[in-house]
């Protein structure tokens, strides 16, 4: 502390409590230089609080008086020795007794002036970095110590829902399961061992009318085609590149990604910014999942490529996924793009064909 | 201070300064990895317990930045090593979750018990005494109990939490004490019922909204996704006009409730005049405040709505504020603080 000793500081006005106690007097602090006896540092100011009859409450050197930092308007604290406590308005008679102490820098850092707007600046910026980088590396840490077992779960609890909410058991033949089972298998075994890691692929049918020709897969690698996508597609490339695309999604992760990615945001909010509030909080959540939704645009885009790839491996035409999405385009009208987990079918058929050209 | 005044509480914070603190903590959170976010947050319940006052004596807040650190990495450090033995050795897994619930009472408690003891009024801390046998019956078997009741009974376990929590608060030895009878909670629970049915009802006549076909629109989002955008719009203005209110009918009256009904050792009362309507109002001009300044005005909205809540709570003293004695309190540790912080669990008072 940078104390110039010479300088009479003048006495400060405040209250005073003793250790423990909620009893408060109005009190006065008064600094002084050191008796010999006092403190073998004679560099030392020694603090004298007196109550309001001018009785000493407590004495002790500066040094030993524990100084809360400061923080915005809120009164300054001191602690004696002995517990007693004294509190202060007077910012300036507590900055011209200490000089600068532990906490000055922040505490400048927040005053309210011009110099706040390049912290304003800064803190977008650096909101912007968390943002594009920090994420992806939250995510893939989190995935890295994801245990399998719980991936196992997710898939099991998600199939549970769907067959209790919207789906019936298959009424396809056997040969027709068979036939997309052989494609399916044919698929996984043009897949790197590696990418693989610990996913457990199976083909699942379920009859759900009211979601039409379609299929999905969960984290683990549980597919599931509809009875309405079979009965559409007879065409075994149409099948190829829909289960590709599908194996793209659980080999890139996509499905741990995009609920990591949701929950690290939600908790990076609750660190950094602390108690939102009523409302914002849900809205948080909610236009979060907008956002996610653009996300899984690009997860798409890159399934699509990895089930093309795949498709074209095995031997099949990657045309089929095109025969997919032109269907889609001819039998259903497209939401607009914010609102959309998949870019549109046109554009996708176009992101395919100059895909497959540049495949050959 | 005579007996029987009201003594109403202030919040003398100004969304300038808080603005500067606020904005420094999230720069310095993000520049140090995270690390900082301890400090942000000591210097936040600081600010906060610091310029509510009553009777012109004002809270404070003590824990150091350092034990808040600790805590949080101690709680990151465990559930990484929970993960990791669970992808080394699956079959331990039931025995870990199991493990998990029997310690999760004894740190909620712990937490509530941190957070008292590190707040103080007027140079008395706050402490808690719960135990987590009792934290255990309260936050998990009540609940289950009422899931299997169909909810009916949730008014009270909403009471069984709020005893628990204020019967177990000290400051320093003077306890506080709260009950209630059960009218109370129910009339905010039907009044809060009442209002989402009857505002949901004529929301849904008026926009022609309906669940079914809300929920089989999200179905078929990928092959009708037409149906999805006007039915996502009303599913929003459902929610402004049935939930949220009915949320703050629901915050209003229990709040009330539990101030007008809560005493403090020595004769102390207390009072609240929250109403819903203003919540709501409050709640959500901040909201539109805050989105279209993405997100600079949230400390101007924080200090709003302390100011008004700290407006609308007063102190009845029934004798001197001078003769509160604290206690020697042993040191305590922020795992638990650091662990309902984590998991989003909120142990506060609710003040």
């Amino acid at each position: 502390m940078n104390v110039d000793n010479n300088k009479k500081c003048p006495a400060i006005l405040g209250r005073a409590y003793p250790a423990l106690q909620s009893n408060r007097v109005t009190a006065t602090l008064l600094s002084r230089l050191p008796l010999h006896s006092e403190t073998a540092d004679p560099d030392d100011l020694i603090l004298d609080l007196l109550d309001e009859h001018n009785a000493v409450i407590a004495c002790a050197p500066l040094s030993e008086v524990t100084i809360d930092a400061p923080l915005g308007s809120m009164p300054r604290r001191m602690t004696f020795p002995d517990g007693t406590l004294f509190e202060t308005d007077d910012h300036e008679g507590v900055h011209a007794l200490t000089g600068e102490t532990r906490g000055s820098i922040i505490h400048g850092l927040e005053q309210f002036g011009p110099r706040l707007i390049v912290i304003v600046l800064a803190t977008i910026a650096a909101v912007w970095v968390l943002w594009r980088f920090g994420l992806d590396i939250l995510v893939a840490a989190a995935i890295a110590i994801t245990p399998p077992i719980l991936v196992e779960q997710i898939d099991r609890g998600t199939l549970q829902t769907i067959d209790y909410a919207m789906a019936d058991d298959t009424e396809l033949e056997d040969p027709e399961k068979a036939k997309v089972q052989k494609i399916f298998e044919r698929l996984l075994s043009y897949i790197d061992e590696d990418d693989i890691g610990t996913s457990d692929f199976k083909l699942l049918f379920r009859s759900m009318p009211d979601v039409g020709p379609n299929a999905f897969a969960l984290p683990n690698g549980t597919i599931v085609m509809t009875d309405q996508f079979v009965d559409e597609f007879n065409d075994e490339d149409v099948l190829a590149g829909v289960l590709g695309h599908e194996m793209g999604h659980v080999i890139e992760k996509h499905g741990l990604r995009q609920t990591y990615r949701s929950l690290s945001i939600y908790v990076l909010v609750a660190f950094l910014v602390g108690d939102t509030g009523p409302i914002i909080e849900e809205l948080l959540l909610e236009g979060n999942l907008i956002l996610s939704l653009s996300y899984s645009r690009d997860h798409e885009v890159s399934a699509d490529q990895f089930g093309l790839r795949l498709a074209q491996d095995a031997g099949y035409d990657p045309a089929g996924l095109k025969k997919f999405f032109e269907w889609v385009t001819e039998n259903a009208i497209e939401p607009p793009q914010w609102l959309s987990t998949h870019p549109s079918s046109t554009e996708r058929v176009k992101e395919i064909d100059t895909f497959i050209e540049s495949l050959n | 201070m005579s007996d029987g005044t009201f003594e109403k509480f202030k919040f003398t914070g100004n969304a300038k300064e808080w603005f500067g603190i606020w904005i420094v903590n999230i720069l310095l959170s993000i520049v140090t990895i995270g690390i900082y976010s301890a400090w942000a947050k000591v210097r936040t319940k600081k600010y906060f317990a610091n310029h509510t006052y009553v009777a012109d004596r004002n809270f404070d807040y003590h824990a150091t930045g350092k034990q808040i650190l600790i805590g949080r990495l101690i709680v990151i450090g465990g559930y990484i090593l929970f993960n990791i033995v669970l992808i080394a050795l699956p079959i331990l897994g039931l025995f870990l979750v199991l493990g998990l619930i029997a310690v999760m009472p004894w740190l909620i408690v712990r937490s509530i018990a941190f957070n008292a003891r590190m707040t103080s009024f007027s140079n008395v801390r706050f402490n808690f005494l719960g135990t987590a046998g009792k934290a255990f019956l309260v936050f998990f078997i009540y609940p289950i109990l009422t899931a299997l009741t169909a909810y009916t009974t949730a008014p009270f376990l909403s009471r069984a939490v709020q005893r628990f929590t204020i019967n177990n608060y000290r400051l320093g030895t003077a306890s506080f004490n709260f009950d209630s009878a059960i009218g109370p909670f129910y009339k905010a629970f039907l009044a809060a019922i009442a209002w989402f049915v009857v505002a949901g009802g004529l929301g849904m006549i008026v926009t022609g909204f309906n669940f079914l076909e809300f929920a089989s629109a999200m179905e078929n989002a990928e092959n009708n996704p037409e149906a999805i955008g006007p039915i996502i719009g009303m599913f929003y203005l459902l929610l402004f006009v049935a939930v949220l209110p009915a949320a703050m009918i629901y915050y209003a009256m229990i709040r009330n409730t539990i101030f007008n009904a809560a005493t403090l050792e020595g004769g102390h009362r207390f009072n609240s005049t929250v109403t819903a309507g203003k919540m709501l109002w409050l709640a959500i001009s901040n909201l539109v405040v805050v989105v279209c300044t993405l997100g600079l005005m949230l400390p101007w909205a924080q200090v709003r709505m302390s100011k008004y809540l700290a407006e609308n709570t007063d102190l009845i003293p029934g004798g001197s504020l001078d003769d509160f004695i604290g206690t020697q309190q042993k040191e305590t540790s922020a795992l638990g603080d650091a662990f309902t912080d984590l998991e989003g669990i909120d142990v506060g008072m609710p003040i």
